[in-house]
């Protein structure tokens, strides 16, 4: 019997750039339909190969090997070459891949259309059916907007319909849903799972999470430093019968525990937070009353827009509240002049995953002297003894004191809004999404990071997540909002446990892997 | 751990070869003004009325004028006085425009609205009208204070729109009590120094600019001085009949404007 041809074939395809080799003899045979996760840090050779299937290879890549759809035999390294399948792209809503100053329906349609070969109305009317074989409300209306007014969730279903009306052989998708929050995550990958099923298209998918093996199964090929390390099927990896380096993988991804019996320590300490009667933005009925005590650590966990940062613009007089008391360190901050609260404001810290709240201008050690520099006349020896103990303990002490802000990795400047956190000697540090972007590694360290600076200065967390894994490692208790109301409060184990509300047990089930879990308790 | 670089851009290789050439063109006229005493064959405002709108020769490269002065000689004093008057009021545009509109961008909001409102007016008048009217106020001797004082205005909402307040790294130090003077530090010390380069050499340009057409049109410089613009305006008469009585002060004044523009980068002022 004639063997069926192979929808994708690569052999020994090897990427060097500037000098370094970022793909080594890479091998993989894709048939029709089938899917194949791609997992392992940044630089690990992901993004070459993804580049390289896209036709869009950089102009500094040096690519040698073959590369066969469906038997054709195609040169790797041409740019832009129309490949006799129809590839398309799934690309990530927060890698701003839109115009910003036209429609997004208006730019999804074009796109079908150049792929279609289609006019630009047939393209139109090829999404909105793609639309509405979606779950969920988005619709060509809703996307008749330029891209800077939706959020990236609605972009993405946008996107994923876009992949759908082109009928693709084969979908690239590049970190297509990292950093969407684990419940935007779980449902566009069950679009996208659905979305296969219904279309037959081959997957590749690039990742550095857990979610997408877990949920669309198939092949993984685990990569490291431009290499395959080892490939089988998703269960089996993530089983534990695997390479010494996958299982160091899956063990950095964070993953939840109902088991962990942390003492809570709501109960220690003098109160540093004292909220009573707060009545914030537009739809909270009755105020909010809570307190954080010092070094306790209090998660705030929701989707986006559920308003948890509504909250805690209010909680730190950033915008008025309309009625309520906020009583920091034993001050009331709603009845201080903007100079005093501005003095007591020096007292709070603020990690965020979005690395803008750094200058980029700056270098790394003027970046963390400023704070000592700003707010205290200390000399210079002693501001550079403090900075090089913050900058040793979050692991920057070798980089160079001189180097830009905005020439550092994320990776980097994460840890380095850490250090200069520690130097401010903050009574409360606000960690907005600490490891967003951050591949597997990073975000083991970036946990330990922070664990530490709360071990060994003591200021109380307040975290700010969507993801209970986050918070169930940088806290002890919760507040769970949805849609702009506190709906359930408690130690996280015991949510974890015993969740009440229908949107904690999605938040809940959006960072449970039941594939993982099963397959890990049968070993 | 390896995790993705986000490099900054950095200029272009041809911006910079731009810049450099511009730089290297201003050197060279700089050291040709130092030296201007000992390369020019006479001194300023010496007639030989025996050599009446000679044409360039090996004895005057330049040519001579109607009251036969060597044009080359009379070309790089005027290049000497309208370069150091222009170098002042440049002086006076980066002190009351640039600076000036970065500090007021980090002033209390209602102020710095306030100011960048009636600077934005003045930017809107021609820096040129402007001068003229200061110049009118005041003297002819103030010439260059008042090109630089017109030229100020674009050059403050240059600086003032540079400046991102909103951006989210100002918004975490005022969240952290971060006070608008260390701001205002970070402002000066990354962005001005920056670009102080660029900003020198455009105001360079529009100081000249305004001047030599100031004089040109006689609310400027008046004779005895050296002024390229006051020159051209002299060639006025016998331009037709001698080219080169107009066209060798206009190619200094060409020469120098471009080489100020070529140093910054032939940009409009928002490439560091």
């Amino acid at each position: 019997m004639m063997e069926s041809r192979p929808l994708l074939e690569l052999s020994e395809l090897t990427v060097a750039s500037g000098g370094a080799t970022v793909l080594d003899r890479f091998s993989l045979r894709l048939d029709p339909g089938e899917s194949t996760i791609v997992l392992g840090e940044t630089g690990c050779g992901k993004e070459a190969l993804l580049r390289v299937l896209g036709g869009f290879a950089h102009k500094t890549d040096t690519v040698t090997g073959t590369l066969r759809f469906r038997g054709a035999e195609m040169r790797p390294s041409a740019w832009r070459a129309k490949p006799p399948i129809r590839i398309a792209w799934l690309a990530n809503p927060l890698s701003q891949p839109f115009a910003p100053h036209a429609s997004l329906a208006d730019q999804l349609a074009r796109v079908i259309a150049r792929k279609l070969g289609a006019p630009l109305g047939s393209a139109s009317e090829e999404l909105r059916l793609a639309l509405e074989r979606l779950p969920g409300t988005v619709t060509p209306q809703l996307l008749d907007a330029k891209p800077g007014r939706l959020d990236p969730v609605t972009q993405a279903i946008g996107l994923l319909a876009c992949v759908s009306a082109q009928t693709p052989d084969l979908v690239l998708a590049d970190h297509a849903m990292a950093d969407l929050g684990p419940g935007a995550v779980r449902m566009l990958l069950e679009m996208l799972a659905q979305e296969r099923r219904r279309l037959g298209f081959a997957l590749i998918y690039a990742t550095g999470g857990l979610q997408p093996p877990a949920r669309l199964g198939g092949r993984v090929i685990v990569m490291r430093s431009g290499r395959v390390v080892e490939e089988g099927d998703a269960l089996r990896l993530m089983s534990g019968h695997a390479h010494a380096y996958t299982r160091t993988l899956f063990k950095a991804l964070p993953q939840l525990s109902l088991t962990e019996t942390r003492p809570r320590s709501s109960a220690r300490g003098q109160p540093l937070l004292q909220v009573h009667g707060l009545m914030y933005g537009g739809k909270t009925r009755d105020g909010l009353t809570f307190e954080l005590r010092r070094g306790a650590a209090l998660a705030l966990v929701g989707e986006e827009g559920s308003g948890r940062r509504a909250l805690l613009r209010a909680v730190l007089a950033f915008e008025p509240a309309a009625s309520g008391r906020v009583v920091f360190d034993a001050v009331d901050l709603n009845i201080l002049s903007q100079t005093m609260a501005s003095r007591i404001r020096r007292r709070i810290a603020f990690i965020t995953g979005s690395d803008e709240s750094l200058d980029p201008r700056m270098s790394l050690w003027d970046t963390v002297e400023e704070p000592l520099r700003a707010h205290l006349n200390l000399s210079g020896d002693l501001v550079a003894g403090y900075r090089e103990a913050a900058l040793k303990r979050v692991g920057l002490a070798s980089l160079d004191g001189k180097r830009l802000v905005g020439r550092m990795s994320a990776f980097d400047k994460r840890r380095l809004q850490v250090a200069r956190a520690i130097v401010s000697a903050p009574l409360l540090a606000v960690i907005d999404e600490p490891l967003r972007g951050l591949d597997a590694f990073a975000q083991t360290i970036m946990r330990e990071v922070l664990i530490d600076f709360r071990v060994t200065q003591g200021p109380a967390f307040l975290v700010i997540t969507s993801d209970f894994t986050v918070a169930q490692a940088l806290a002890e208790d919760c507040m769970v909002f949805h849609e702009g109301r506190l709906i359930e409060r408690g130690a996280i184990v015991d949510i974890l446990k015993a969740p009440r509300e229908e949107a904690t047990k999605a938040l809940i089930r959006a960072v449970t892997l039941p594939d993982l879990s099963q397959a890990g308790a049968s070993v | 751990m390896s995790a993705g670089q986000t490099l900054e851009a950095s200029p272009p290789l041809s911006r910079l070869i731009v810049r450099g050439v511009g730089w290297c063109g201003l050197g060279l006229l700089a050291v040709t003004v130092l030296l201007s005493d000992f390369i020019a064959r006479a001194p300023a405002g010496m007639a030989d009325p025996s050599a009446m709108l000679n044409a360039p020769s090996s004895t005057h490269p330049f040519g001579t004028d109607l009251l036969g002065r060597d044009l080359m000689s009379e070309t790089l004093h005027g290049l000497a006085e309208t370069g150091a008057h222009a170098l002042f009021g440049a002086l006076v545009a980066i002190v009351c425009g640039e600076l000036f509109g970065a500090v007021a961008a980090r002033l209390p909001v209602p102020l710095a609205r306030a100011i960048r409102g009636v600077m934005g007016v003045l930017a809107a008048v021609p820096a040129l009208l402007l001068t003229i009217l200061l110049i009118g106020l005041t003297a002819r001797f103030f010439a260059p204070l008042a090109a630089g004082l017109a030229a100020a205005p674009l050059a403050f909402v240059r600086a003032f729109d540079r400046v991102d307040v909103d951006s989210k790294h100002s918004e975490y130090a005022r969240a952290t009590g971060i006070p608008a003077t260390t701001l205002l530090h970070r402002d000066l010390t990354y962005e001005f120094r920056e670009m102080l380069g660029s900003v020198a050499a455009r105001a360079l340009a529009a100081v000249t600019i305004i001047l030599s057409t100031a004089s040109f049109l006689g609310f400027g410089a008046e004779p005895p001085a050296r002024d390229l613009g006051l020159m051209i305006a002299a060639a006025k008469a016998t331009y037709l009949a001698a080219w080169w009585t107009a066209a060798c002060p206009a190619a200094a004044l060409v020469i120098l404007v471009l080489c100020a523009r070529l140093a910054a980068g032939l940009d409009e002022g928002e490439q560091p």
